[in-house]
């Protein structure tokens, strides 16, 4: 079983288990992480997904391309270099265990 | 299993009318429903509208029985899925990118706004449904698409005439012949300036389209166009509306927000109280099953995102509108492929331009008999009149 640790803007830890294949995004929806709110449901229409990677992270999971980051512009928190759109980041075993940073707000 | 319930007794005009105490008994005891009068199955729960909007496969957005397609001459994006609907609505994308909102969109629609302020007379009752709403939104519309020439008058006609015709259930002839006539002097206008951005390119719609490296087929441009133009007023206008009734029959909120500058959760409330688009149809392709009750393939469900906003589950009070409540998501732009092309436009020019704007200008604006206002619409939805003295 793959998994995602999500850990909210105030600190909050939450551990859980993903599908490999689904997105971070559907596995944030699925477990109810509600900093998560992905608007256009993986589209990437919208920035309501943003997350940032762990630094530790960030070389496994991989930076946003260009596209991504003309979306990026959207997003209501501060876009740092480890920003991504979680619908865009895809669970698998390698990078199982991965944790992810979820911003003070999505609108 | 069995199917979901037959309504016939819910009818049409009393959805136009007010259907928000219709959905909440509906939430309450048969949140899946298939009403006679409207021939859709009624889906009327937070929880199970959003998963449809978010599953093109199963939930199709290519109806085919509706009148849009003879309204529009056209099968358009909207009743698209897959590649085709991608490709037609990324040719529009780069208009409403990040930067031209910031650049271009919002620079143009302030110089706007003044100009629509300017005009207003104080310490008379206006109506700012014809005085500022409907035509403000017209204007930054027909710049945005690259139609700058045409007048607010000609922009309300053409979108209320493809609103009207991709509405006409009834099949009848007039909203046909009328729409016809729209059609026939978008087509002109939109060809004529289709050259002159060829030669002269600008951060349009209409210009990113023509000129893209590779261009959709030209009859695909004009009725992106027109779905921009059916869409493109009645929405920021409508919201618009609902949000300065929503403030100026709340005063105590309206206060609040004028000491915080939050405009933001104005709009967002506003949509949500009373979100523009009500509802959205998708036709089912496999037999499947929503709450336990059978969902046959080819019928065609309708997600009421208007009831979604309202949904106990989610919303204390949903029928009264608040600003200063907590920030719940809300359906009104949809999700899914289709979710809606103008949000981060909306957000901008209502939510951080115009409400800051208008209330510093006319800070002891008044609603002037707020009773009389009357709400209309069951597909789109908003008031038709807004009387204001302005001060």
């Amino acid at each position: 079983m793959t998994e995602v640790i999500f850990v909210s803007a105030n600190g909050e830890k939450t551990t859980v288990e993903a599908n490999a294949g689904d997105t971070v995004m559907q596995t944030a929806l699925a477990a109810n992480i509600s900093d998560i709110i992905a608007e256009c449901g993986g589209a990437m229409m919208c920035a309501t997904c943003h997350v940032y990677v762990d630094d530790d992270w960030l070389e496994r999971v991989g930076k946003a391309d260009e596209d991504e980051l003309t979306m990026l512009d959207f997003a209501s928190s501060e876009v740092k270099p480890t920003s991504r759109l979680s619908c865009q980041i895809k669970v698998d075993d390698e990078n199982s265990g991965m944790i992810i940073h979820l911003p003070d707000s999505q609108l | 299993m069995a199917l979901a319930p037959l309504d016939d007794e819910i009818a049409i005009s009393e959805l136009i009318s007010n259907p928000y105490p219709i959905y909440k008994r509906l939430r309450a005891q048969t949140p899946v429903l298939r009403v006679k009068s409207i021939g859709r199955t009624f889906i009327t729960k937070a929880a199970d509208t959003r998963p449809i909007k978010d599953n093109p496969e199963l939930f199709s957005s290519n109806d085919p029985n509706t009148p849009m397609q003879r309204a529009f001459n056209a099968h358009t994006l909207m009743r698209k899925d897959g590649e085709d609907h991608m490709a037609e609505r990324k040719a529009m994308m780069p208009t409403f990118s990040p930067t031209n909102l910031k650049t271009v969109w919002s620079p143009a629609y302030e110089k706007l706004a003044h100009e629509y302020l300017d005009r207003l007379p104080r310490n008379e009752v206006i109506d700012l449904f014809p005085m500022l709403a409907g035509p403000l939104s017209a204007s930054i519309l027909s710049i945005i698409l690259g139609m700058p020439d045409a007048t607010d008058d000609d922009m309300q006609f053409w979108s209320q005439a493809l609103i009207d015709g991709a509405g006409n259930f009834a099949w009848a002839d007039e909203p046909f012949e009328r729409v016809d006539k729209a059609n026939a002097a978008m087509d002109t206008y939109i060809a004529k300036q289709a050259e002159i951005l060829k030669a002269e390119p600008d951060q349009s719609a209409l210009s990113v389209m023509v000129n893209a490296d590779n261009p959709i087929a030209y009859s695909q441009i004009v009725s992106n166009l027109k779905i921009a133009i059916g869409g493109g007023i009645n929405e920021p206008r409508d919201c618009m509306l609902t949000i300065l009734y929503g403030l100026l029959t709340n005063i105590d909120q309206l206060e609040e927000l004028k000491t915080s500058g939050n405009w933001s959760a104005a709009f967002e409330e506003g949509v949500r109280w009373v979100a523009p688009i009500q509802v959205s149809s998708r036709l089912v392709m496999q037999d499947t099953t929503i709450r336990g009750f059978d969902i046959p393939k080819g019928d065609v469900v309708m997600t009421i995102q208007a009831s979604a906003n309202h949904d106990e589950e989610l919303f204390e009070d949903g029928d009264k509108f608040n600003a200063l409540r907590k920030r719940t998501p809300h359906q009104s732009f949809g999700s899914g492929p289709h979710h809606c092309m103008g949000t981060h436009l909306a957000r901008l020019t209502i939510g951080k331009l115009l409400l800051p704007l208008i209330f510093e200008r006319f800070p002891n604006m008044e609603i002037v008999e707020p009773e009389n206002v009357k709400w209309w619409g069951f597909g789109f939805r908003g008031p038709l009149n807004l009387n204001v003295r302005l001060n």
